[in-house]
């Protein structure tokens, strides 16, 4: 009778349990793994949508390997990521300065964060403004100051990218910011006493106390950043027309999207996307390997 | 609108653009397509197919039509039973365009379902730039939309993976379309013949026709004193033109240039003029490795690195063409129809001419760009949806409002012949239209190909031209095979 009992009500609960996990496992499946692996498939097929895809086995592969646009497009993104170290120091700066107690001191943590929240194509078309060649505030700017003529940003090829990288730095600084600086709040007054007792300076205090703890955020913002900078499209789509002057503003989602969206080759472009994930699945993998040696854990 | 063919590089061009009103941005957006994707263009299997048919009406061969897979055996036994206004039907009807498109076709298919109570026509309007990939992914999930727009590579796409209904033999039976008073080359321009676009049976109406000319500002060449280049075809030269454009390039003060002869040279009409092209759509060559089409990019790319009477690239970055021909800067810029609502408003006077012919030939040529409806071979209801693209495409009232408010040159061409030229609004030399249309203008280059990543290949690859890095003749050597790679990819 007891044992009865308790089955019922184990019953009841896995059936409750059931219950809850079932929406998640279901939208997993549907709209996470059935896609991938259906892309997974297609990688080893043509098809244009229209006509019924053809298994071509390992032929989109090879094409990539001599697919002069797929090493430009990785090269340029690859070329991206020197933001995000620069993007760390600026942040931590910015987020030691805010770390006081001012006046009107959550106005400015506001303004940082204003870019981090403006949608994305918003951004693109200031930054576009901004980077005109004849008109732009930048070169404006360069002109009275130095009274030289600023670069053709997006026209050159040279300089496109880095007009990317400091158009992510303006629109990405603000959010990396804000966790730097919880994680000084987060960092216990006593270090500070203690290393004033001992007689360290404000250098030492930071290279020895601010940097080490904060590891934890350094490896999230970089594991964050590198996935992000590899999934970056957007900004090229609106300000790199068709990949900008001889291809210096595509990265590897947007030569995706262009094969997948403009020359409808489904087949190919699914290939490409699971060469890049592979890539950030790679490259995440051994961000985390070499974590354990650098990342500082309470 | 026509210019709004070119949906991939809608969007991204539209933050490319200097733009006044809304207006002004549509008309340039077109106007970068022209440079930009427009010029991707192409040409049909060079003008030989075209003359096959340029010299009869209906002349689509019955041999080609019974060559036809079955796709065109289905509809062609359904259209036995012929259009019956009185039948019910359904039809679903997609298209792109702005708020002013989407009002004007509206109407029109409301005074469609007046005359025919009993048809129910559903019209959904996507903007340009999605529009593709929503049809692809509707016609993928096989809910392919009765009559839809198809201009193009795409055209091209859709009707060699069977997609499209084989119009010829409603046109053939039925008298809701007289094809001898719709501009052959509009017609052609959606004839399959199983292999190539450009004859064959017809598969798609046109919904406009829209031939590139050169536009000129008259008042800037009569403050210089010179006559007016000529609006008939092989009278006015490279050389003339590029005479003209030295005198009519302006230095200010400060050293830079005010005014430029000209802008935006058409390369498709270089080339073509000098007797070169892209492509060999009959056998599948990339031709550009000719000493003509060296010849003729290397004149455009010096009209600005040489002569410096043309923008360049930094100049156009800074300002394009068209803003700079808009506000009196440029003396010879390029047109289409759809451009003429805005000229309209310009306090200059401007009119338009025959496009420099090449010395070596002595001839010219141009792009007649064009948009159309097509038809699903799915469909339920065939007869209903060819009466509906046929009135979509030929109505007169339509036709008529359509060039009165400066859109397109009409598709019925006694209307064109007639009242069209008889408009009393620049241009004067409407003639000019006309003769593009039936003569010298060709299918951009891009209607033969099915995949045109090689073609915008080019076009990004060709900036090293225009910069000076390259000249005409390396580039195209080196260019060649990568396109012949690219074309075979994507279309063999």
């Amino acid at each position: 009778m007891k044992r009865n009992k308790t089955t019922g009500y184990r019953r009841k609960e896995i059936a409750w349990s059931l219950l809850f996990v079932t929406p998640p496992v279901l939208g997993f499946l549907i709209f996470g793994l059935a896609p991938l692996l259906t892309s997974l498939g297609l990688s080893f097929t043509s098809w244009d949508m229209l006509t019924p895809a053809t298994f071509v086995g390992t032929e989109n592969f090879k094409k990539m390997l001599q697919d002069e646009k797929f090493y430009k497009s990785i090269y340029n993104t690859f070329y991206l990521l020197i933001g995000i170290p620069i993007g760390m120091v600026i942040s931590l700066l910015l987020a030691i300065m805010m770390n006081r107690p001012l006046k009107g001191i959550s106005v400015f943590r506001t303004i940082y964060y204003i870019p981090v929240i403006s949608p994305i194509i918003a951004v693109s078309l200031l930054w576009q403004w901004m980077l005109n060649y004849d008109y732009g505030l930048i070169n404006e700017f360069i002109w009275t100051i130095f009274g030289v003529q600023g670069p053709n940003w997006l026209g050159d090829p040279n300089w496109v990218k880095p007009s990317f990288v400091m158009m992510g730095l303006w629109s990405g600084i603000g959010g990396t910011m804000v966790l730097y600086l919880a994680g000084l709040q987060g960092i216990s007054s006593v270090y500070y006493e203690a290393a004033q007792v001992d007689g360290a300076n404000r250098w030492h205090q930071f290279r020895h106390i601010v940097l080490p703890l904060l590891t934890p955020i350094h490896f999230f913002v970089i594991v964050m950043g590198v996935i992000g900078t590899f999934q970056s499209f957007s900004q090229m789509y609106i300000m790199a027309t068709d990949g900008g002057p001889e291809y210096s503003g595509a990265t590897i989602v947007f030569y995706i999207f262009q094969e997948a969206f403009k020359y409808f080759s489904m087949g190919y472009a699914s290939a490409v996307a699971w060469v890049l994930g592979v890539i950030i699945f790679i490259i995440t993998l051994i961000q985390f390997r070499f974590s354990r040696r650098w990342v500082y854990q309470d | 609108m026509y210019c709004s063919v070119f949906v991939w590089s809608y969007r991204v061009c539209l933050f490319q653009i200097w733009g006044e009103s809304d207006e002004r941005l549509e008309e340039q957006v077109g106007r970068r397509h022209d440079r930009v994707v427009f010029s991707f263009s192409f040409v049909l299997s060079g003008c030989g197919s075209n003359n096959d048919n340029g010299t009869g009406e209906s002349n689509a061969p019955p041999t080609v039509s019974t060559k036809e897979p079955e796709s065109s055996e289905s509809p062609s036994a359904e259209a036995t039973g012929g259009f019956d206004p009185e039948a019910k039907a359904e039809i679903e009807f997609m298209g792109w365009g702005g708020d002013s498109e989407k009002a004007v076709f509206q109407k029109l298919i409301d005074s469609y379902m007046q005359k025919y109570p009993n048809k129910k026509v559903k019209y959904t309007v996507v903007p340009p730039g999605e529009y593709y990939q929503k049809l692809d992914t509707l016609i993928a999930a096989k809910k392919t939309p009765d009559v839809f727009y198809a201009g193009g590579a795409q055209f091209n796409k859709f009707v060699s993976s069977g997609i499209l209904m084989n119009l010829q033999p409603m046109l053939d039976s039925g008298d809701i379309v007289d094809p001898g008073n719709v501009w052959q080359a509009a017609l052609d321009r959606y004839r399959f013949d199983g292999k190539l676009v450009g004859s064959g049976d017809l598969y798609g109406l046109p919904k406009d026709v829209g031939p590139w000319a050169m536009a000129y500002n008259k008042d800037l060449f009569d403050q210089a004193g010179l006559s007016y280049p000529s609006a008939k075809a092989g009278e006015y030269t490279w050389d003339d033109m590029l005479a003209d454009a030295k005198k009519l390039t302006v230095v200010n003060d400060r050293g830079k240039i005010d005014t430029f002869g000209v802008a935006g040279y058409s390369l498709e009409s270089a080339v073509w003029a000098n007797g070169g092209d892209w492509i060999d759509y009959s056998t599948g060559t990339i031709t550009i490795d000719t000493p003509e089409f060296a010849q003729a990019l290397q004149f455009v790319a010096d009209l600005s690195l040489v002569h410096k009477v043309s923008p360049s690239p930094d100049d156009e970055k800074a300002q394009n063409g068209y803003s700079r021909f808009v506000a009196g800067k440029v003396a010879m810029f390029p047109m289409g129809p759809w451009d003429q609502p805005a000229f309209w408003d310009l306090p200059f006077n401007w009119d338009i001419a025959a496009w420099p012919a090449s010395p070596n030939t002595g001839k010219t040529a141009t792009w007649l760009g064009s948009l159309g409806f097509v038809v699903s071979k799915d469909t339920k209801y065939p007869d209903d949806a060819f009466s509906l693209a046929a009135y979509l495409s030929l109505d007169r009232d339509s036709q008529k409002q359509n060039y009165e408010l400066g859109q397109a040159v009409p598709n019925l061409i006694d209307i064109a012949k007639g009242e069209f030229l008889q408009m009393e609004k620049a241009p004067q030399n409407r003639q000019v239209f006309l003769d593009i249309i039936e003569d010298y203008g060709r299918p951009p280059i891009e209607v033969g190909s099915k995949n045109t990543k090689w073609l915008d290949t080019f076009w990004q690859d060709v900036s090293q031209v225009w910069t000076g890095k390259k000249s005409a003749a390396d580039f195209l050597k080196e260019e060649q095979p990568k396109l012949q790679k690219l074309y075979d990819e994507g279309n063999k």
